[in-house]
């Protein structure tokens, strides 16, 4: 027994010190690998819908390699709930066993693989293939790390907005805020009209993780962030203090529904297409299903939409707001070689066009999204706003924090906009978790 | 060995009993690559601090201490835990206890009775959390707050899923309700094989309902009571997937156990050796339970 023991232990040992070590082979700059195509199958690991535009593209654009190719295959696994995607690929790169495409975000976690190597350089990887100057510089933007460096490839571009129902805010009296300020007293006014403020989805926690870089945003411009996730600012900085007493107001104003934190996703939508709710705050992916006959004839002529408002000395400007390129996807350097390249500047080439016939827009800038048959005129209001973009994004929280405090930080947000702790005990707990993680995480 | 060779043994010949060490072998081996390997694993890593891709760093009781002094969010799932625990075995034990001694002296459509409660237990998890968010929501209103409206109780409406103060009971319910009809159908069977003539004497001899209960049927089913207490016990802590797929823990920690606190630990914040640290607590804590159960349970018997 004793001896079956020891030879457990030494298999643990061995297991657990093979699992961290073994580095990548290939030089994470080499984007022009020589050497003979070899066709094989290949993985794509990602987090999209499954039968969303991106996959269909993709296993379009796959097939018409192949037959030109043959013996080339590209395996798509999907995982589109992100919560449990990202464990898939936090656990398949504990393993060593990332496939050799892969969807993350430029998120801490990411930028240290790409620190190891794993990670192929994908700005130099989109120069060699001369489309670099094709995309959208903000759709780049959205992908790099702090640092300026691009490891990622954008497959979309959506601008956020704050939707809204015109009846609604009539009957309540009030008019679209100014200021970001304003809305509060704009919940207060709704409520007193027994209307529903703004639909929420609570249970995927991002969306009113969306409303605390909102503030911040505004007053101190997509540095904050940036800082705050280091330590070097904190949340009881005058910007931290704006958006924590904000998002307390907000609560207090009962701006979300009630028991917003158990709703989901098509929850709070059906809330907004049915009329109940006043406010959505909702990106361009969601087109389809806003700005299109299929929406409830009911509402359908009253609902627009406006960005994200401004405050009184806002760095910022009006057209620099949320305007993710959704999630990227990384190119493994350990298993890149010729076939991958090549695939890559075949697929990369022909998916824009593709992509914007579908009624989307594409992370480049050199075509037209198509605008469906069935689109209402909000469709094309909403495309033109890409053409007038600022310099700066908002970028959500959820991908710059490190994962600890990104799980603390929603959880304690749903208990400050509930009311359940003050804005005090929010600032001291959420300042004290940022010490005690983003060393570990930034060093 | 040779000489003092029990019965049992001395019927299987020396050869059937190198076979039936040879049958056992192989379930062993897999309990130990299967069970024991992992656990060992957790022991070692709980010493190390390891995102996944860094360079496993030893740091001792480090994570033992953080888990026993620095951690606030830890003892808040501990606590949670045993609240968790102890709704989960009122209404499983209790409720199981009350619906087979009902029972027991009904006539006719038992078996119906038996079916419908054991129905949730076959029910997948996922459409049960689904089912129960949909019936604790408030906005669009949902089962519970519409009957407590109905029957005039319109003040004790609420969000049940997101009010700090329900939301431990909310998700801890529906995983009892699930396992009642199953614990019911173990325990009935056991009150049923309480011998009809030691009732009747008793019933001559004057014993009401509750004596008749507490002083013949009880003690006859205690064996049965210890196996399904263990089992709804070990069960209970190792409770998962009904709350973090109602709540994912929330609002703020209000529902988070140690298992969904441990997962997150491990899978969300990529902390695997604090989260081994907690699922070595985990083993031990339900090491302890099942011991303290036995002590209990095994000296009120022998008293």
């Amino acid at each position: 027994m004793k001896n079956l023991l020891r030879a457990a232990a030494a298999a643990v040992a061995a297991l657990a010190l093979t699992a961290c070590g073994g580095g990548s082979s290939t030089d994470p700059s080499n984007v022009s690998p020589a050497g003979e195509i070899k066709p094989r199958k290949i993985s794509w690991l990602l987090s999209r819908p499954a039968d969303g535009a991106v996959i269909n593209i993709m296993k379009k654009l796959a097939e018409d390699y192949a037959r030109e190719h043959p013996g080339f295959e590209l395996n798509l696994i999907t995982t589109p709930d992100r919560p449990s995607y990202i464990q898939k690929l936090e656990t398949l790169a504990a393993a060593n066993k990332l496939p050799e495409l892969f969807d993350t975000d430029a998120t801490p976690f990411a930028q240290q693989l790409a620190k190891q190597g794993k990670m192929m350089d994908a700005e130099k990887l989109l120069k060699s293939l001369d489309v670099y100057e094709d995309y959208r510089p903000g759709a780049l933007d959205y992908q790099r790390f702090d640092d300026g460096s691009l490891y990622m490839i954008p497959f979309q571009f959506e601008l956020e907005f704050i939707w809204y129902n015109k009846a609604l805010l009539e009957k309540a009296g009030v008019a679209v805020p100014a200021s970001l300020d304003d809305i509060p007293a704009m919940c207060t006014a709704l409520r007193q009209a027994g209307i529903t403020p703004i639909a929420i989805d609570g249970q995927d926690q991002w969306p009113l993780e969306r409303y605390i870089a909102y503030q911040p945003f505004r007053e101190a411009g997509p540095e904050f962030v940036q800082k705050l996730k280091k330590g070097e600012a904190k949340f009881a900085d005058p910007a931290g203090q704006k958006t924590v007493n904000w998002m307390a107001e907000l609560g207090k104003s009962k701006c979300f529904q009630d028991g917003f934190s158990a709703q989901g996703y098509s929850d709070a939508q059906n809330q907004f297409t049915s009329g109940q709710a006043a406010m959505y705050n909702i990106g361009t992916w969601e087109l389809p299903s806003l700005a299109t006959e299929k929406l409830n004839p009911a509402v359908r002529d009253q609902i627009d939409f406006f960005t994200l408002p401004t405050t009184a000395g806002s760095v910022t400007a009006a057209n620099e707001f949320v305007s993710p390129s959704g999630i990227g996807m990384a190119v493994n350097a350990k298993t890149y070689d010729p076939l991958v390249s090549d695939f890559l500047k075949f697929a990369l080439d022909k998916y824009p066009a593709e992509y914007a016939a579908t009624g989307a827009l594409s992370p480049t800038t050199d075509v037209e999204t198509a605008v469906p048959a069935n689109a209402t005129p909000l469709y094309q209001k909403a495309l033109d706003q890409a053409k007038d973009l600022g310099e700066k994004q908002a970028m959500p929280w959820d991908t710059q924090l490190d994962p600890t405090t990104n799980g603390r930080l929603q959880q304690e947000l749903v208990l400050l906009v509930q009311g359940n702790i003050t804005p005090e005990q929010f600032t001291a707990t959420m300042d004290n978790t940022i010490a005690q993680n983003a060393p570990k995480f930034f060093k | 060995m040779q000489t003092n060779r029990t019965l049992p043994a001395r019927m299987l010949p020396n050869r059937s009993r190198t076979s039936v060490l040879v049958f056992l072998l192989p379930p062993l081996l897999l309990y130990g690559a299967a069970v024991l390997f992992p656990i060992l694993q957790s022991l070692f890593l709980s010493f190390f601090s390891w995102n996944g891709i860094s360079e496993m760093e030893f740091v001792g009781l480090d994570n033992y201490v953080r888990m026993f002094i620095a951690d606030d969010i830890f003892w808040r799932a501990f606590l949670n835990a045993l609240a968790y625990l102890a709704i989960c075995l009122v209404l499983q034990l209790g409720g199981a206890l009350v619906v087979a001694s009902l029972l027991t002296s009904l006539t006719r459509g038992r078996e119906l009775i038996k079916t419908l409660y054991l129905l949730p237990a076959v029910i997948s998890t996922v459409a049960i959390a689904f089912l129960f968010v949909r019936i604790y929501s408030i906005e669009p209103v949902g089962l519970l707050n519409q009957l407590l409206h109905w029957i005039g109780l319109g003040s004790l409406e609420r969000p049940w899923l997101s009010d700090v103060n329900t939301v431990l009971a909310a998700v801890s319910a529906p995983e009892g309700w699930r396992f009642t009809g199953l614990y019911m159908l173990i325990i009935y069977a056991a009150l049923i094989a309480v011998p009809k003539d030691l009732e009747e004497a008793a019933v001559l001899d004057g014993a009401g309902r509750w004596t008749l209960f507490a002083k013949i049927r009880f003690p006859y089913i205690r064996p049965v009571w210890i196996t399904t207490t263990i089992m709804a016990t070990t069960y209970g802590l190792r409770g998962f997937d009904i709350p973090y797929l109602m709540t994912n823990g929330g609002p703020g920690q209000s529902s988070e156990l140690l298992t969904t606190y441990m997962y997150k630990t491990a899978f969300t914040s990529t902390d695997f050796g604090y989260a081994s640290t907690i699922s070595v607590f985990i083993v031990i804590e339900c090491l302890a339970a099942v011991g303290l159960i036995l002590f209990l349970l095994k000296r009120k018997a022998d008293a």
